[in-house]
C-alpha cells in the first residue's frame, strides 16, 4: 500500500507541496498556546532570586522561535522519508537507552540522563518521537493491512528491551506515555475486537505484575495520590496547586495577581504545575479556554490525521496528537488532583526549551503529512 | 460538528476510529473542565480560605505602656526606645550536606563576630542567661556538653537549687519540678549547673542559639528572636548598616521600661520580663499572643498589667512562602495602655528610703522595711524594703549587676513589707490591750503591779516553783521593776507584765483572754490574713491558736504560749505591712483598711480618669474608751518622760507611737540552736508603729528594722524623720501650690 497511495495523488506531484492545504488554524493555536506560556512563565518566574529561573521566559522567547523555524522544517520535510528511520530509530534508541544504564548521570536518584559535553541530555525526551515514527512505520508496514495478532505481538515484544531499561531508570511517567501512544497508535491503526480483547487483558497482567517491582518514590506517589493527606510533606505541591486552582474562582485573580504563585506557595510554578498559575490568574474561564485551544488544536490534529493519505502518515499524526493529548491531561489532571504527580510538564505552556522546540517541531511534522496530500478538503 | 471527510481512508475501519477518537477528546476535556468547575467555581470559597491564611499575618503592634506616677503627678515609670539584635530563623542559610562546613552554624557565628567590641563580657553574660532562659537549664547544658564546649559549672545541693530558683523566679517551679532533676537528685544529692556567671566561648553561644533558631523554624520562623538586648543606639546603627552582609541577624527597635528612681522605689513598682512558661497559658488565655512579650513580673508593672498594656493593634500584611512581608492589608491601631497614679508620694518614699538605709549602715543590719499609709484611707504613701534593686537592670540585659542582685543573699528582689513574716514583739500589744478591753478583762482603771518576774506553775509540778516558768517583762534586764500600771500606762512603757496577765491570766487570781479570744481578736486586727494591697507576693501566717498548734506541734495550747501571743512574741508571724494595718483602726477610730496603691487610672487617649475607691475591710467594734485609752497609752510612749519612743517627738505635731523589740530565732547550723549574744540573749528585730498628728492623723508608719536590737534606737529615729519629712514635704507643698 506505500505505493498505492501516492499513485492515488492527483494534481499534485509526489514530492510536491501542497501549500493551499496548510493548516494556519493549527500554527495558530500552537502559538497562541505558547505565547500563553510564555506570559505565564514571566508571571511565575517574577522575583525569583535563583538566576536560573529568574530569565526563563527571555529563555522561552528564543526557544519558541526556534520552535517556529523547527515547526516549518518538520512541514517542509517529507514525512514519508521518516519511513526509512523506523527500524533504524528503533535500534538507535535502544542503543542510547542502553549507554544510559551503563552510564548515565544520577539525579534525583534516578538514571536518566547523559552527560553530553557540558550539559546533560535526557535520551527518552526526544525518544519519545522516535518511538512514534518507529511504531508508525511497523504498524502501517505490517499490520495495517493483513490483521494478524502475531504481528502486535512482534511489535510489542520488541517494545519490551527499551520499555523495560526506561522502567529501570526508573521513569514511569515516561514508560505510561509510551505505552500510551503505542496503544493510541494500535487502535488508530484499526485493531479488530478480538486483538483488542487479548491487548487488554495482557495489559492488565502486566499492570499487576509491575506492580510489585515499582519503586518506592513510584508508590509514594500513586498512594499520594490515592490518600492525600498522608504524607503532608509529599503533598504540600499538589495541596498548594489545588489552593491555587480554587482561588482562581471564576475570572481568576488577574495577570500577576495570583498571590499563591506570586508569593510562591506554589512550588514548581514554571514548569509542572503553570497550569495552576493560569487557574488562579485567570480563573474558571481562563482555564477552559486554555483546555478548549488545547482541544481545538488537537481537533485539528485529528482532522490532519483522518486526511493524511497513506496509514504511515495517519499513525505519524496520531502518535503526535496522542502525545500531545496525554501530556496535556496528565499535567492538567495533575495540577487538579485528578492524576498522580509524575513531573509532565504542559506542552508549548510550561518552560522548557527542549520541549517547546521538539512539540513545535513534531506538530510541523503533520503539517508535512497535510502539505502532501492531494485532495483538497473544506471541511473544518 | 463530526467531520463528514470524504477523505478516502487506506483502511475500512475509518469510522469507528474517527468517532472514538474525537469522543475521547470531548470527554477527557469534559472531564477535565468538570473538575475545574467543581475547584473554581464550587469550592472557590473554601480554597480561597485556604490561600489567605498562607499569605496573610497579623503582626501585633505594640500599644505603648500606661506611665505611673506618683500621686503628685511625679513620672515614675516611662518608655524608652532600646535596640536589640535578633536572630531570623528563615533567613538564616541552611546546612549545605554536600559541604564539611555547617553554613547556619558559620553564619551565626558570623554575626556574633559583626558584634565586634560590643561582644564584651557583660554581652555575653547577657546571651547566655536569655538563651538559658529559653532553652532551659537541661538543654542548655546538654547543647553544651554534645558540642563540647567547655563551660564551667557549680555544684549545689539539690533542695537549696530548687528553692533558689524558685525564690528569683528566673526558673518556673514546672520546669524545677521536671522528673530527670529529681532522678539526678536521686543520683546524687548536689546538682551541677552552667554557671552563668563565667562567660561561654563565642562558640558556645553560637551553638545554643543555632539550636533555639533551629526550635523556632518550626514555628514562625520569620519572627525574629532577641538574642542581645540594650545595645547602644551607636552600636545599633553600625551593625544594622552591615547587616546585609550577615543574612539572619536583625536590630530590633524596641521600647523598654524606665524607672525614673530605680531602686527607690522599685519594690512598688516591679519590673518587667518575658511570660515566665509557668504562666504561658494563663497569658495566652487572655489574649497575649507571643510568648516573649514583655510583661510585669512584679509590684504594679504586675497587678496592673493589663490596665498598663492597653491593647495592641494588629497590622494584617502579606507574606510570601520565605515568611518575607510585603504589602500591608489591613492595620488596626494599638490603644494605649493607661496611666496609673499611685498613692505613694515619692519625695516622702525618698526620705523613707534614705533613713533607713542609714540607720541599717549604723545597726549593720541586713534588711529593713519603713512603710507610710494614710490612715483615713489605707492608702500607701511610702513603701521601702531594704536590701532594694534597681529594676532599670531587667529593661537591659542581664548582665553583671543582674548577677550581684540574684546571687545577693540578703535577696533584694523580696519585698519584705509584704513578703517577710516577722514576730510583731510589743506592738502587738495594742491588739491585745483591744481585745482584753473588748471582753471585759480590763478597764482604762485596772490596775496590774510589776514587781518583778511573774512564775506560772508547771502544769505537772504545780507545786514545786523549781518547775515554773519564768516570764520577764523588758525592764527586769534593767534591773527595774514598773509597779502597780493602769493599761495607759503599761502601754507608754511597754510593760510584758501587764499583758501577760491580760493576755493569758494568771492561775487563781486573774482571768485573762482565752486562747480563742485573743486569736480572734487578732485576726479581726488583720492578722492571719494578706492585707489585700494591691501588690503581688504577699504572704501571710495563721493565727496560732489551740488547733493549729495542735496541727503543726502536736501539742496543746498552754497558759505560757497565750503570754508570748500577748506581747507579739511566741508562734506569732506576720508582715510589716499587717502590723501597720493593724495601727490604722486605733488612729482611724475603728476603721480596718485594705492597704492600696493605686489612686487612679488615667486613659492617655480620653483623658478620662477612675478613681479608686478606699477599700474599708471591717470596722473592729471597739468603744471610744478602748480606742482613746489605748491612743493615749501610745501618745504616752513618745511624749512622757517614761515612754519608750520618747525620740518620737517632732515640734509642732503630737506624735504616738509603739515600739517593738522582738526576740527571734536564727537558726545557727554550727550551734545546731538559735543564734545568741555573749548574754545568752536572742537578737531582736526592732520595730516602731506610729501615727500622727494625734487628734486627726493623717500618716501612719511602721518601721522594721531586722536585727536592728532595740525599738527605740534602731526604729524610732526612722519613723521620725519620716513623720517629720511628711509634715515638712506638705508644709511646702500647700506653699508652692497655694492651696489648702
Amino acid at each position: 500500500m506505500l505505493f498505492t497511495s501516492a499513485s492515488r495523488t492527483a494534481g499534485v506531484s509526489r514530492r510536491g507541496l501542497a501549500l493551499v492545504h496548510f493548516d494556519w488554524w493549527l500554527l495558530a493555536a500552537s502559538l497562541s498556546l505558547a505565547i500563553f506560556g510564555i506570559a505565564m512563565i514571566f508571571s511565575a518566574t517574577r522575583g525569583v532570586v535563583d538566576p536560573v529561573i529568574q530569565n526563563r521566559w527571555t529563555a522561552q522567547i528564543a526557544f519558541l522561535v526556534i520552535g517556529i523555524v523547527a515547526f516549518f522544517m518538520g512541514a517542509l520535510l517529507d514525512y514519508r522519508l521518516l519511513r526509512l528511520a523506523g527500524w533504524p530509530g528503533y535500534c538507535f534508541l535502544l542503543g542510547v537507552l542502553v549507554l544510559v544504564e551503563l552510564f548515565g548521570t544520577e539525579q534525583n536518584l534516578a538514571v536518566r540522563w547523559l552527560s553530553v559535553g557540558n550539559t546533560v541530555v535526557q535520551p527518552t525526551e526526544a525518544g519519545k518521537f522516535v518511538l512514534i515514527v518507529a511504531v508508525a512505520w511497523y504498524l502501517s508496514r505490517y499490520y495495517s493491512e493483513e490483521k494478524r495478532l502475531s504481528v502486535l505481538f512482534l511489535a510489542l515484544g520488541a517494545l519490551v528491551p527499551p520499555l523495560l531499561l526506561v522502567y529501570r531508570q526508573p521513569d514511569l511517567g515516561m514508560v505510561v506515555t509510551m505505552l500510551f501512544i503505542i496503544g493510541a497508535m494500535i487502535l488508530i491503526s484499526g485493531v479488530t475486537a478480538a486483538h483488542f480483547l487479548v491487548l487488554s487483558s495482557l495489559a492488565l497482567a502486566v499492570l499487576f505484575l509491575a506492580y510489585g517491582t515499582l519503586q518506592d518514590y513510584m508508590i509514594d506517589r500513586i498512594n499520594m495520590f490515592l490518600a492525600p493527606d498522608a504524607n503532608r510533606e509529599a503533598v504540600f505541591n499538589v495541596t498548594q496547586a489545588l489552593i491555587s486552582v480554587g482561588n482562581g474562582g471564576l475570572f481568576g485573580r488577574g495577570w500577576l495577581e495570583g498571590t499563591q504563585s506570586q508569593l510562591f506557595y506554589l512550588r514548581v510554578r514554571h514548569t509542572d504545575f503553570i497550569f495552576s498559575v493560569v487557574a488562579e490568574e485567570f480563573g474558571f474561564v481562563g482555564s477552559c479556554a486554555l483546555l478548549l485551544v488545547f482541544g481545538f488544536l488537537l481537533w485539528r490534529l485529528v482532522r490532519t490525521m483522518e486526511l493524511a493519505e497513506d496509514a504511515f502518515g495517519r499513525l505519524l499524526v496520531g502518535g503526535v496528537a496522542a502525545l500531545i493529548l496525554f501530556q496535556m491531561f496528565v499535567n492538567v489532571g495533575m495540577n487538579i488532583r485528578l492524576m498522580p504527580v509524575t513531573g509532565m510538564t504542559l506542552p508549548l505552556v510550561s518552560s522548557g526549551g527542549s520541549s517547546l522546540v521538539s512539540t513545535m517541531f513534531a506538530i510541523g511534522l503533520t503539517q508535512s503529512v497535510n502539505l502532501r496530500r492531494s485532495v483538497r478538503v473544506d471541511t473544518f | 460538528m463530526f467531520s463528514s471527510s470524504p477523505a478516502v481512508h487506506p483502511d475500512g475501519s475509518g469510522r469507528s476510529v474517527r468517532i472514538g477518537v474525537r469522543l475521547a477528546l470531548i470527554v477527557l476535556l469534559g472531564l477535565l473542565i468538570g473538575r475545574l468547575y467543581q475547584l473554581q467555581v464550587r469550592q472557590h470559597e473554601t480554597l480561597a480560605a485556604q490561600a489567605d491564611a498562607n499569605r496573610l499575618r497579623t503582626i501585633e503592634i505594640p500599644a505603648p505602656r500606661g506611665l505611673i506616677f506618683d500621686r503628685n503627678g511625679e513620672l515614675l515609670a516611662r518608655n524608652r526606645p532600646s535596640y536589640q539584635l535578633a536572630i531570623v530563623p528563615e533567613e538564616l542559610p541552611d546546612d549545605d550536606l554536600d559541604t564539611e562546613a555547617d553554613e547556619e552554624y558559620e553564619a551565626i557565628l558570623q554575626i556574633l563576630e559583626s558584634l565586634g567590641p560590643n561582644l564584651d563580657r557583660n554581652a555575653v553574660l547577657d546571651m547566655q542567661r536569655n538563651l538559658h532562659r529559653s532553652l532551659g537549664w537541661l538543654d542548655y547544658r546538654r547543647i553544651l556538653v554534645d558540642n563540647k564546649v567547655p563551660f564551667s559549672v557549680f555544684e549545689i545541693p539539690y533542695r537549696e537549687f530548687v528553692d533558689l530558683l524558685i525564690q528569683i523566679g528566673v526558673v518556673e517551679e514546672t520546669t524545677v519540678a521536671s522528673a530527670s532533676i529529681e532522678e539526678e537528685a536521686a543520683a546524687a544529692s548536689m546538682v551541677s549547673l552552667p554557671d552563668l556567671n563565667q562567660p561561654l566561648p563565642v562558640e558556645g553561644l553560637a551553638f545554643l542559639i543555632q539550636n533555639l533558631a533551629q526550635t523556632r523554624q518550626q514555628g514562625n520562623s520569620s519572627e525574629p528572636f532577641p538574642i542581645l538586648t540594650g545595645l547602644s543606639r551607636e552600636a545599633a546603627f553600625t551593625i544594622s548598616e552591615q547587616s546585609f552582609r550577615y543574612p539572619g541577624s536583625r536590630i530590633l527597635d524596641v521600647s523598654v521600661r524606665e524607672y525614673v528612681y530605680g531602686e527607690l522605689v522599685s519594690h512598688i513598682l516591679g519590673f518587667m520580663g518575658p511570660i515566665p512558661s509557668s504562666l504561658a497559658e494563663t497569658y495566652r488565655e487572655r489574649g497575649y499572643r507571643s510568648p516573649a512579650e514583655l510583661v510585669g513580673l512584679s509590684g504594679v508593672e504586675a497587678e496592673y498589667q493589663d490596665i498598663l498594656r492597653g491593647t495592641p493593634g494588629q497590622r494584617t500584611v502579606e507574606a510570601d512562602i520565605f515568611g518575607r512581608v510585603g504589602r500591608t492589608i489591613d492595620e488596626v491601631v494599638p490603644q494605649p495602655g493607661q496611666d496609673i497614679i499611685l498613692t505613694v508620694d515619692i519625695q516622702l518614699q525618698r526620705v523613707m528610703y534614705k533613713v533607713l538605709q542609714e540607720m541599717l549602715t549604723v545597726q549593720d543590719a541586713i534588711s529593713g522595711v519603713a512603710i507610710a499609709v494614710d490612715p483615713r484611707s489605707g492608702q500607701l504613701l511610702g513603701m521601702v524594703s531594704l536590701p532594694s534593686f534597681d529594676n532599670n537592670i531587667f529593661s537591659e540585659g542581664l548582665g553583671e549587676t543582674y548577677t550581684r542582685i540574684i546571687e545577693d543573699e540578703r535577696r533584694p528582689l523580696i519585698n519584705y513589707a509584704i513578703g517577710g513574716l516577722y514576730p510583731p514583739g510589743s506592738t502587738f500589744k495594742i491588739v491585745t490591750a483591744s481585745a482584753g478591753m473588748a471582753e471585759d478583762i480590763i478597764t482604762p482603771r485596772t490596775v496590774i503591779v510589776d514587781d518583778g518576774p511573774i512564775y506560772l506553775p508547771s502544769k505537772f509540778f504545780p507545786d514545786d516553783p523549781s518547775q515554773a516558768q519564768e516570764f520577764v517583762s523588758w525592764n527586769h534586764h534593767r534591773g527595774f521593776n514598773h509597779g502597780p500600771l493602769t493599761l495607759r500606762e503599761a502601754i507608754a512603757v511597754s510593760n510584758d507584765i501587764y499583758f501577760y496577765y491580760v493576755g493569758g491570766g494568771y492561775p487563781q487570781t486573774f482571768i485573762g483572754l482565752t486562747q480563742e479570744e485573743l486569736a480572734q481578736w487578732a485576726r479581726v486586727f488583720g492578722y492571719g490574713s494578706a492585707t489585700g494591697i494591691d501588690l503581688p507576693g504577699e504572704v501571710s501566717f495563721s493565727v496560732p491558736d489551740d488547733q493549729w498548734k495542735r496541727v503543726n506541734w502536736a501539742s496543746s495550747w498552754v497558759q505560757g504560749d497565750s503570754y508570748n501571743m500577748a506581747i507579739g512574741q511566741g508562734y506569732l508571724l506576720a508582715t510589716p505591712l499587717q502590723v501597720l494595718q493593724s495601727l490604722v483602726p486605733i488612729a482611724n477610730g475603728g476603721k480596718l483598711y485594705q492597704p492600696q496603691v493605686a489612686l487612679q487610672i488615667t486613659d492617655p487617649s480620653t483623658g478620662r480618669t477612675q478613681e479608686f475607691e478606699p477599700r474599708p475591710i471591717r470596722d473592729v467594734g471597739l468603744d471610744r474608751v478602748t480606742l482613746d485609752t489605748i491612743r493615749l497609752g501610745m501618745r504616752d510612749a513618745v511624749n512622757s518622760v517614761e515612754g519608750t519612743a520618747t525620740r518620737g517627738q517632732i515640734e509642732g505635731v503630737i506624735v504616738a507611737g509603739k515600739t517593738g523589740t522582738a526576740e527571734f530565732c536564727e537558726y545557727d547550723p554550727a550551734l545546731e540552736d538559735c543564734r545568741r549574744d555573749e548574754e545568752g540573749d536572742l537578737p531582736t528585730h526592732a520595730s516602731y508603729l506610729a501615727f500622727a498628728p494625734f487628734n486627726n492623723p493623717e500618716i501612719a508608719v511602721m518601721v522594721f528594722v531586722y536585727d536592728g536590737g532595740e525599738g527605740s534606737t534602731a526604729a524610732v529615729p526612722v519613723g521620725t524623720a519620716i513623720l517629720d519629712a511628711w509634715f515638712t514635704i506638705k508644709g511646702q507643698g500647700s506653699l508652692e501650690t497655694g492651696a489648702g
